[in-house]
């Protein structure tokens, strides 16, 4: 089976930076793929370039076997890619279920769409957990909600493929087994998963593939736990926290 | 399930009704003015504050709804004006059509100068609107017999309505108060839309929103080029009310005071733009002042509404009779001051 993206020599500069430095990566239809790597490694980069909000200096991407390449945001997130920035994100001064319903009226009608209903906005803020803050405006919500209310937006842009970039930095114990629970659940919905993250308890929990990325390059990929005792990562992640 | 879901939207329908009520009762009032036989004075500043209400529905369209600032929003007031005179002297088109074209003429404007300002965005925006406004003036002063160069143009049609002159003072000061009317409701009809959450959400971050699959440039111009169909309009009923306009009527001065007067009065909510159009128009006459001191009282307002009520006089008192009866909002405003410094 083809996989649901393809990455091919994905390359990335910012002035003289050599951010990407022609990336191959394959994400298969139905997984929970982790890409790790040490902080400045190109992992976020990696993400803004498949998702056009960089243009990339070289390389493709094929979505489903579509070029998406150097596409704008907008057209990507409606092609069906989700993606939760590092930065947890919403619309501050909007009212959370609003937030929703924003991210819900964007999306290009898929033909599944009548046979398998998505979730309505009140729904997927129970999914996430957050519906008692329904009419809360957004700004005032604590750090680890809006987190999860990020990930409420993008599941609400019905993506068949989901980015999610460090989804528990600055969530506590708690939030982070709700998290985990929750994304577990996504391919069970038909949604691919592709997750960053630091911590790699949350990753094995998550992933039974990684991919690694130094300098913008990768340096490995396969099953989580021959990734993990790999040389060559354990090399990188020396005197890290690995 | 289902049940519920319709008893939130009829709740939220409601809702969005009861927003517009204070406007509508407030406008009911306005009409009823003329029993009261007012001054000719009065209903002259009335009708000019009227018809830059309508001007400024359209731009709180733009810049309370999407967070964009025009500061040469009266140019495209001038578009419409200018449309209106030309299209009567040339082509003897009379007030009611005139108000389609003009409106077209404006919007048309308003994506020629949005396409290029938009891309580049946020600063950028600001000074080409204000650059726009100047370079129209300039064309229209040098514009010879057909633009009628710095003494401009004069409008003799006159408007009639099922028949009967509008031309009349207290006739012509219902009408405009029916345009506010339409210009108020439309505007509310956008704002509880859903193209009016894409705005506000491009207003309150566009990386998100295009993230989201909004197509965030388009929708900017979009919202320029609706803020300038309002603008048409006032411009023809301004042009018909004068019966003569010239270049500087469109020039930098009337955009900031446009500007200003939707900041004052508050961008985001129904209430502002009337609110804020009234009080520029009437205030210097209330308080009995030359326009160099009235200048002065402009900026005074402008700089303590823009430090101590962001959302315009309409969204502090709103916010002040939150506080009275519950007593507890300034805690939302800690709260959501302690977000705004963790981005
Ligand atoms: N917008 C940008 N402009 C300039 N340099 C950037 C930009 N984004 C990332 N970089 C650089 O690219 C490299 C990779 O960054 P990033 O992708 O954020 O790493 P990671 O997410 O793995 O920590 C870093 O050296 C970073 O400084
Ligand atoms: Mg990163």
């Amino acid at each position: 089976m083809s996989p649901i993206l393809a990455i091919s020599g994905l390359s990335k500069q910012f002035g003289g930076v050599t951010a990407l430095a022609g990336v191959d990566l394959a994400i298969e239809e139905g997984e929970i793929l982790g890409v790790v790597g040490p902080n400045g490694s190109g992992k976020t980069t990696l993400f803004n370039v498949v998702t056009g909000v960089h243009r990339p200096s070289g390389g493709s991407v094929l979505f489903r076997g579509q070029d998406i390449t150097g596409l704008k945001p907008h057209a990507i997130s409606r092609a069906g890619i989700g993606y939760t920035f590092q930065q947890a994100m919403a619309f501050a001064g909007l009212g959370v279920l609003e937030n929703v319903q924003i991210a819900g009226e964007h999306v290009r009608a898929r033909a599944d769409s009548t046979a398998n209903p998505w979730p309505t906005p009140q729904a997927l803020l129970d999914f996430v957990g957050l519906s008692a803050v329904a009419n809360e405006k957004a700004g005032v919500l604590p750090f680890g909600s809006l987190r999860l209310l990020g990930l409420a937006l993008a599941l609400a842009t019905r993506p068949s493929l989901l980015l999610l970039d460090e989804p528990a930095a600055g969530l506590n114990d708690r939030e982070t087994t709700a998290l985990v629970g929750l994304v577990r659940q996504l391919p069970g919905h038909g949604i691919t998963v592709c997750v960053i993250d630091h911590d790699m308890k949350l990753m094995q929990m998550l992933c039974r593939r990684l991919a690694v990325l130094d300098f913008g390059s990768k340096i490995a990929d396969g099953p989580t736990e021959a990734v993990l005792a790999d040389p060559k990562v354990l090399e990188v992640y020396l005197g890290g926290d690995l | 399930m289902k049940e519920g879901l319709r008893q939130d939207r009829a709740g939220s329908v409601f809702k969005a009704l009861r927003s517009l009520l204070p406007v509508l009762v407030i406008l009911a009032l306005i009409a009823a003015v003329p029993l009261f036989s007012p001054s000719n004075r009065f209903l002259s500043l009335a009708i000019s504050a009227g018809i830059n209400v309508i001007a400024l529905y359209g731009l709180s369209v733009l810049f309370g709804q999407t967070g964009i600032l025009s500061m040469g929003h009266a140019a495209l007031v001038g578009v419409g004006a200018y449309a209106a005179a030309i299209l009567a002297r040339d082509f003897g088109v009379g007030f009611w059509a005139a108000l389609p074209a003009a409106a077209l003429a404006s919007a048309v404007f308003a994506m020629i100068v949005g396409i290029p300002s938009l891309r580049v965005g946020g600063h950028h925006f600001v000074i080409m609107t204000f650059a726009f406004g100047q370079l129209l003036a300039i064309v229209l002063t040098n514009g010879g017999d057909y633009t009628g160069a710095a003494t401009g143009l004069d409008l003799a049609g006159p408007v009639t309505l099922f028949g009967a002159d509008m031309s009349d003072l207290t006739r012509y000061y219902l009408m405009v108060v029916a345009f506010v009317t339409s210009a108020a409701v439309a505007s509310w009809a956008i704002i509880n839309s859903s193209y009016g959450r894409t705005l506000r959400a491009i207003r309150e971050n566009e990386k998100l929103a295009a993230s989201l699959g909004i197509n965030v440039g388009r929708h900017k111009i979009g919202a320029f080029v609706v803020s300038g169909i309002f603008a048409g309009i006032s411009g023809v009923l301004l042009a018909y009310f004068l019966g003569h306009i010239s270049p500087s009527q469109f020039s930098s001065f009337p955009s900031i005071y446009l500007a200003l007067m939707v900041m004052i009065g508050g961008a985001r909510l129904i209430e502002g733009p009337l609110a804020g159009g009234i009080l520029v128009a009437f205030l210097p006459e209330v308080l009995n002042l030359d326009p160099v001191q009235s200048r002065i009282v402009y900026g005074v307002c402008l700089i303590a509404v823009i430090m101590l009520l962001p959302d315009g006089l309409i969204g502090g008192i709103v916010r002040a009779l939150r506080a009275a009866f519950s007593g507890k909002p300034k805690q939302e405003t800690q709260q959501r001051g302690a977000a705004e410094a963790q981005r």
